[in-house]
């Protein structure tokens, strides 16, 4: 007998709608998160994606529909399972008037860790996320970035199995962004991360499934593997040497080619984009050679995922 | 003993209906509002059901005083029945058509609750409380001294002798209000019918069934004057709805069941006091750091000290300045008792200020901050948040009102020579009583707003309308200005503890149902 799809995903929603009087923020949601994996959640701005992390973490009632995290559906009343997961907002909501280190511990309670385990976990999260020199300042005194690490920490404290981020890199400067990215890879099979986020390139890079949402539709989920090959190698980009100049009588026989779709030039960059990609990887590199094209760099390129993203929500 | 039996009768009847909802909502998830909404249905329906009765009495429908006279007793009970039917069940279909969320069956069970539960607070409450201690004043009182009616001192004579039965008879407005609470519940799941149906017939049936369970406790009632007969007869007639209430309830399990869906299981007590107490500490914590404990009790001292140097120094004061001096000789000598009215005066006028300075960001601040939204997310409940808030707050006015009682008392002796301990107490109390009912309004102040000014906004207008509405012709006496008005009687030198317990019981109701106010409106708010 197979079991409810609730048991089987980190967190399943069903036909999760959230409306505020005529706008619909979130419309017939139907969402599943594989248990260890780490879920990019794209859209553009207002495009309903805080909605949904609201919904999820039962800070918002929905109109319609259901949403279960860690098998436990969500309410907005008393929520026992709600240690197994831990939030990251988009604002850090942190009490000026605390000390890190005694934030931690508050959370600890709320989490029911036992008294015993409190410090060394605390402990763990300062030194995770760099805080354990200002773990006994006032957090009114932190900067954006630490206020954003301490953050980052109350949300891994308890060991949770599902972690919901929103934003989570958007106030950390390079260094921390690095960190953090590196931290949640890690995390990769051992806990499900629910990433929301604008920058791409940080979807991109750990992500191993990947969901657009638009206008609070959702428009796609797919693996980060599927979704690169429904968008296939498209387009040649050859870099030529700094001084060189590209003879015309190349760039015209190009022009003629039937598997050449378009030639763009941007300074030392030419991009060839191809309608038939075999027939263009045979005839490109004899046509550079024949005209003897001086070039620091050859490769065909498949599109990114902003690419990818401004395609489907446009 | 009796009034020891009355008080617990007292409370019994405000605290139940909080303790059954409080029950309701651990096992099955129920909001809060719907008790609210209930409670409003309530008061809705009196602001109808009231006035109609008057007017009927005015067309001759219904008689002045109702008397045990065979027929027209009939019809008067049926009248009675159907008004109270008919404005009670209407304004319960407005409460389900306003939540068009709320129709399952324990959704029925909460809204019953708070409908059945303002009414067992106030008119089996407030008013036995009030009744009670009016009677208890009379004591030793020659009735007919009183420029009263025969009719009046009939009744008055009636209930003195409540005094010189068993302490148990003392229950017998307890037993009838959870008879009425477990009537409103049944009426209120008929009424759910009516919406989750679609069918009109439910709304009639609750209204005839109301108008009959009334008209039938009026007649015997009134006609046997005996209490045990009138309860038999209305568990007789709830009977059956009762077992269909059990047959609608075994359905909806099963229901459930088919759809492979179980009712979540309570969080252990054990756990949700862990929780309750973390959040009580931090609270306690945040009003240590942020300053508020060192700035109520320096203000609470300057309230002990005040009154007693002020009286006794104003004279003098006057006497000191020149060409003042005929003024000093004007003002009688001040004593102990002007001291005390002054220390009433100063808590009250100052008192409910500090409580919304100190509380109105409570709940909004957090909300502002995005602080709710992080501690939320983990286990802590909403109801948690709220009551643990209010908890540390009332810790810290204790604090506070303990401070007072020790620097007035050393400085009313020290200045006026003597001061009865007891009498100095009771006043403190009865104050410290009157602020916590100001400090759950703040909190409901705080909940609604979106932002501390918002919220300091509501709590004063909310507490701007308690102390307005003391003004009030026959209620007025029963709000918590009622409580000052018993402090007052108790300063001039009239130890008498039993003066206005309406006032205290009636401020109780205020302080839970803004409280539960609280918790409805912040559980279906949405956070950042």
């Amino acid at each position: 007998m197979s079991s409810h799809p609730s048991q089987e995903y980190a967190i399943h929603t069903q036909g999760l709608t959230r409306k505020y009087g005529e706008v619909e923020a979130l419309v017939d949601l139907h969402l599943s998160v594989p248990y260890g994996s780490i879920f990019g959640y794209l859209g553009r701005n207002g495009a309903g994606k805080t909605t949904t992390i609201r919904l999820l973490t039962g800070l918002a009632q929905a109109t319609s529909g259901r949403a279960w995290v860690a098998g436990h559906e969500i309410s907005i009343t008393d929520q026992p399972s709600k240690n197994k997961v831990g939030y990251l907002p988009q604002e850090p909501g942190l009490y000026p008037w605390m000390k890190g280190r005694e934030f931690l511990i508050y959370i600890a309670r709320l989490l029911s860790i036992p008294p015993r385990e409190i410090q060394d976990q605390v402990d763990r999260a300062l030194e995770l996320t760099n805080l354990t020199p200002a773990a006994h300042r006032k957090i009114g005194g932190y900067s954006g970035g630490m206020k954003q690490r301490l953050s980052i920490a109350q949300a891994m404290l308890g060991n949770p199995s599902i972690l919901i981020l929103d934003e989570p890199t958007s106030s950390l400067d390079p260094a921390g962004r690095q960190e953090l990215l590196d931290t949640l890879a890690a995390m990769r099979k051992q806990v499900t991360v629910f990433l929301s986020s604008h920058i791409l390139a940080d979807i991109e890079r750990i992500c191993d499934t990947i969901a657009v949402l638009h206008e609070g539709r959702l428009m796609l989920t797919s693996s980060r593997e599927q979704l690169f090959s429904q968008y296939p190698v498209f387009a040649a980009s050859l870099e030529l040497e700094a001084d060189f100049i590209a003879p015309q009588a190349f760039l015209d026989e190009l022009g003629e080619r039937p598997w050449v779709e378009r030639v763009a030039r941007r300074g030392q960059n030419i991009t060839i984009l191809a309608k038939d990609v075999p027939q263009g990887k045979t005839e490109l590199l004899p046509m550079i050679v024949k005209h003897a094209i001086r070039i620091d760099k050859y490769e065909w390129i498949r599109p990114s995922l902003e690419e990818i993203f401004l395609k489907i929500s446009k | 003993m009796i009034p020891l039996a009355y008080l617990l009768s007292i409370l019994g009847m405000v605290l139940v209906p909080i303790v059954l909802a409080v029950i309701l909502r651990r096992n099955y998830r129920v909001y809060w509002i719907l008790f609210v909404v209930g409670t409003l249905t309530f008061i809705g329906s009196q602001v109808v059901h009231l006035p109609l009765n008057r007017w009927l009495v005015s067309i001759g429908l219904l008689p002045k005083t109702l008397q045990p006279d065979g027929a027209s007793l009939w019809r008067t009970a049926v009248i009675l029945g159907l008004s109270a039917g008919v404005c009670e069940e209407l304004a319960r279909a407005i409460g389900y058509a306003l939540v068009k969320w709320a129709r399952r069956f324990e959704d029925g069970i909460m809204l019953g609750l708070g409908h059945g539960g303002i009414e067992a607070m106030l008119f089996g409450g407030v008013l036995t409380a009030s009744t009670i201690s009016t009677l208890l004043n009379l004591g030793g009182v020659d009735l007919d001294t009183l420029n009263l009616s025969a009719a009046q001192l009939e009744i008055l004579s009636l209930q003195r002798q409540l005094f010189s039965t068993s302490p148990l008879y003392a229950m017998a407005p307890f037993i009838e209000r959870v008879l009425a609470i477990s009537a409103q519940v049944t009426l209120s799941i008929i009424v759910l019918q009516a919406f989750k149906r679609n069918k009109m017939l439910f709304f009639l049936a609750a209204v005839g069934y109301h108008a009959m369970l009334d008209s039938v406790a009026v007649y015997i009632g009134i006609s046997t004057n005996q209490l045990w007969t009138t309860w038999l007869a209305l568990v007789i007639l709830l009977l059956p709805a009762w077992l269909w209430l059990i047959r609608l309830w075994r359905a909806r399990n099963s229901e459930l069941a088919l759809m492979g869906e179980k009712s979540p299981s309570p969080p252990p007590l054990g756990w949700s006091l862990r929780l309750f107490l973390a959040n009580s500490r931090k609270e306690i914590l945040y009003l240590w750091r942020t300053r508020r404990v060192l700035i109520v009790c320096a203000v609470f001292f300057l309230f002990g000290i005040i009154s007693p140097l002020l009286t006794k120094f104003t004279p003098q004061l006057l006497g000191s300045l020149e060409g003042a001096e005929i003024f000093a000789d004007l003002i009688p000598e001040m004593t102990v008792i002007d001291s005390l009215n002054s220390h009433i005066e100063t808590v009250t006028q100052f008192g409910f200020i500090v409580v919304i300075l100190v509380g109105m960001g409570a709940v909004a601040g957090e909300k502002e901050r995005g602080t709710a939204g992080v501690v939320l997310s983990k286990p802590l409940s909403r109801s948690i948040f709220i009551t643990s808030k209010f908890t540390s707050q009332v810790l810290l006015y204790l604090l506070g009102f303990v401070i007072t009682c020790a620097a007035g008392y050393y400085y009313n002796i020290v200045l006026f020579g003597m001061l009865d301990l007891s009498i100095f107490l009771v006043i403190n109390c009865l104050l410290l009583l009157w602020v916590l009912v100001f400090t759950s309004v703040t909190i409901l102040g705080s909940t609604l707003g979106n932002s501390t000014g918002a919220a300091a906004g509501l709590a004063l207008a909310g507490s701007l309308i308690l102390i307005i509405s003391g003004s009030i012709p026959n209620i007025g006496a029963l709000l918590p200005s009622g409580l000052l008005a018993w402090c007052y009687q108790i300063a001039e030198g009239s130890l008498d503890f039993s003066s206005n317990w309406g006032s205290a019981a009636l401020g109780l109701v205020i302080l839970l149902l803004a409280l539960v106010a609280a918790l409805g409106v912040f559980e279906r708010q949405e956070l950042q």
